[in-house]
């Protein structure tokens, strides 16, 4: 695996808090290009509004995002941290894809249309070039005789991939999954985590947020285990699911799951 | 005694024939008031035969004694259900005098009653038709116009109440507030009427048009307002994750997907326009229900606001089914 000096993204105590609620607390994160990360953890760990500060779909009250090697999100002025202004914070998100848990298909789209949308309407691009990229993002997740349906005909696995070609269309070099497998039927986990493999295999770089501990076995580079906020311990997925995991709560954790 | 009287009234008769072609116009005029007193008497037939004795006028002479005594003749027909015989007598007058609207009346209202209910009113409706067809097209052309322009005030207002900017958003539930909480007739009165006083002169139809469009406005600014926020939260997000501006969500995404949930409540509301554009009569508008007001005071004729009312129904009937199909063609993609 070819993994670069300069991290792709670099958090730096980024923290979100809800109302009494300290969401993330302090993280620091580095992502290599080509790393595929998988989080695990506990439901409420924070593990999921980490990944949307990501992307400011969640704002960090606190903190430094770094992507690509520049600082994106929040500006300084006259001493005081602003959001930035939303055609950069638009500009970031081109860049980065994520793909949700419960899909956020558009449904007045055509499973074509889904995937059109973002080259066609955010970059702009001619209908025929928008058209041409879509198809190839639907050949990729095998879903090309899927094209002109709407996606309320489509299976949970089938919505999981066309998300997935919405996202890739746009061409990212990061790309989020938030739980792609939890809303899904356990015989439609397989097709999903296939596409997501093809993926990885191609060299994207990923961080998945999940329970599906397929993901964090098979594909990650590295496991992190988050809980209330932090990260509680880090490594790779040998050192993680090896007979020498040191800390107790990951254990239970884990044994629960098995 | 009645034997007695007619028999009398048969030798006067006879008398009067005789006499009949030197006999000047004072003399007709005598010649009515001794029928009115055989009237008095109970004699009708004997009034009659006397009345008849009143020729035609000739070309340019005064027809004063003949019109009345025909016209007495026709009530006293009348009044013993002859109608035939009354028909004719005001026919007879109508002859030379063609706008006497004493005859025209009379043969109206008798020839109204000889026909059968149906055709009274099937005649009524034809003869109103016109005029409220008149007033259905005006009232057709403010219902369009208001269609046209509530539902662009109404998202307006929707956005501004949707936006996190205080003023904006405290104006537009302001103006929700203000055209929600007084009485359209009102705010109508207020434009046409009250305005000028500040030295703003509407036409009728645009300060019609302005007091339906912000009336209707508001309310379907709560109506888009409801069906934006109904719409999926994650909707918003999967548009932004994909770079969109919340401009590029709010127009490709989001509004596409209120049309089928907006359909049924503004069909509500544009049905209820069709019905409130008869406020806009009290504004110096004719449009339908003042057409059907004028008509109704003209002729004391039920026949003029049934008519009115069955015009509001194929409107509002016409707009259910369009309102339904549209609605259908809307959510196709939710169709399996």
């Amino acid at each position: 695996m070819n993994i670069a000096n300069v991290p792709l993204l670099d958090l730096k105590g980024i923290t979100k808090r809800f109302k009494t609620l300290t969401a993330v607390d302090g993280v620091d994160l580095q992502v290599f290009p080509g790393e595929k990360l998988v989080i695990i953890g506990p439901s409420g760990s924070g593990k999921s509004t980490l990944l949307r500060s990501i992307n400011l779909l969640d704002e960090p009250d606190e903190g430094v995002i770094r992507f690509d090697g520049q600082e994106v999100g929040y500006v300084t002025r006259h001493g005081r941290r602003h959001l930035d202004r939303p055609k950069a914070i638009c500009a970031l998100r081109t860049e980065i894809g994520m793909v949700f848990q419960h899909f956020h298909l558009f449904p007045h789209m055509t499973v074509l249309g889904n995937v059109m949308e973002g080259p066609l309407t955010v970059q702009r691009k001619p209908a025929v070039e928008a058209r041409k990229i879509a198809e190839d993002m639907l050949a990729k997740v095998g879903l090309s005789d899927k094209r002109d349906v709407y996606p309320a005909t489509l299976s949970g696995g089938q919505k999981q991939r066309v998300a997935i070609a919405r996202a890739l269309a746009m061409r990212p070099k990061l790309m989020l999954f938030d739980e792609p497998t939890s809303a899904l039927d356990p015989e439609l986990v397989g097709e999903v985590f296939d596409a997501i493999h093809t993926l990885a295999v191609e060299g994207m770089t990923m961080i998945i947020v999940t329970h599906h501990m397929g993901f964090a076995r098979e594909l990650a580079d590295r496991v992190i285990f988050m809980e209330g906020g932090r990260f509680l311990d880090q490594g790779t997925p040998q050192e993680f699911f090896g007979n020498e995991q040191g800390n107790e709560r990951i254990r239970n954790f884990l044994n629960r799951l098995m | 005694m009645k034997y007695i009287t007619g028999r009398a009234a048969m030798a006067l008769l006879f008398l009067c024939m005789l006499t009949a072609n030197c006999l000047g116009s004072a003399d007709y005029d005598q010649l009515f008031r001794r029928s009115s007193d055989l009237m008095a008497q109970g004699d009708l037939d004997g009034a009659l035969a006397l009345l008849k004795q009143v020729p035609a006028p000739a070309a340019g002479a005064d027809g004063s004694a003949f019109v009345s005594s025909r016209m007495q003749a026709a009530r006293i027909h009348a009044a013993q259900n002859e109608t035939d015989k009354a028909l004719a007598d005001c026919r007879e007058v109508l002859k030379v005098f063609p706008d006497n609207s004493e005859a025209r009346n009379l043969l109206a209202a008798m020839e109204r009653e000889q026909r059968a209910p149906w055709a009274t009113f099937l005649a009524d409706c034809l003869r109103f038709l016109p005029s409220l067809a008149k007033g259905a097209m005006m009232t057709l052309l403010l219902v369009l116009c208001t269609m046209l322009v509530s539902p662009l005030g109404g998202l307006l207002i929707a956005l501004g109440r949707l936006s996190r900017f205080r003023p904006l958003s405290g104006c537009c539930w302001f103006v929700i507030w203000f055209f929600r909480g007084t009485p359209l007739l009102l705010q109508l009165f207020f434009i046409y009427y009250g305005l000028p006083s500040l030295g703003i002169t509407l036409a009728p139809m645009t300060a019609a048009v302005i007091g339906l469009g912000l009336n209707y406005s508001a309310y379907l600014g709560e109506i888009i307002r409801g069906a934006i926020q109904s719409i999926d939260h994650g909707q918003m997000e999967a548009a932004k994750a994909i770079g969109m501006t919340y401009g590029q969500a709010m127009r490709r995404v989001i509004i596409p997907q209120t049309y089928k949930r907006l359909m049924p409540p503004v069909g509500n509301e544009f049905i209820a326009l069709i019905k409130d554009t008869a406020l806009v009569s009290t504004i110096a508008m004719v449009e339908l229900m003042r057409s059907a007001d004028q008509l109704f005071n003209t002729y004391f004729n039920v026949t003029a606001l049934v008519l009115a009312a069955a015009i509001y129904l194929l409107l509002t009937t016409i707009f259910t089914f369009v309102f339904e199909k549209i609605e259908y063609r809307a959510g196709i993609y939710e169709h399996r």
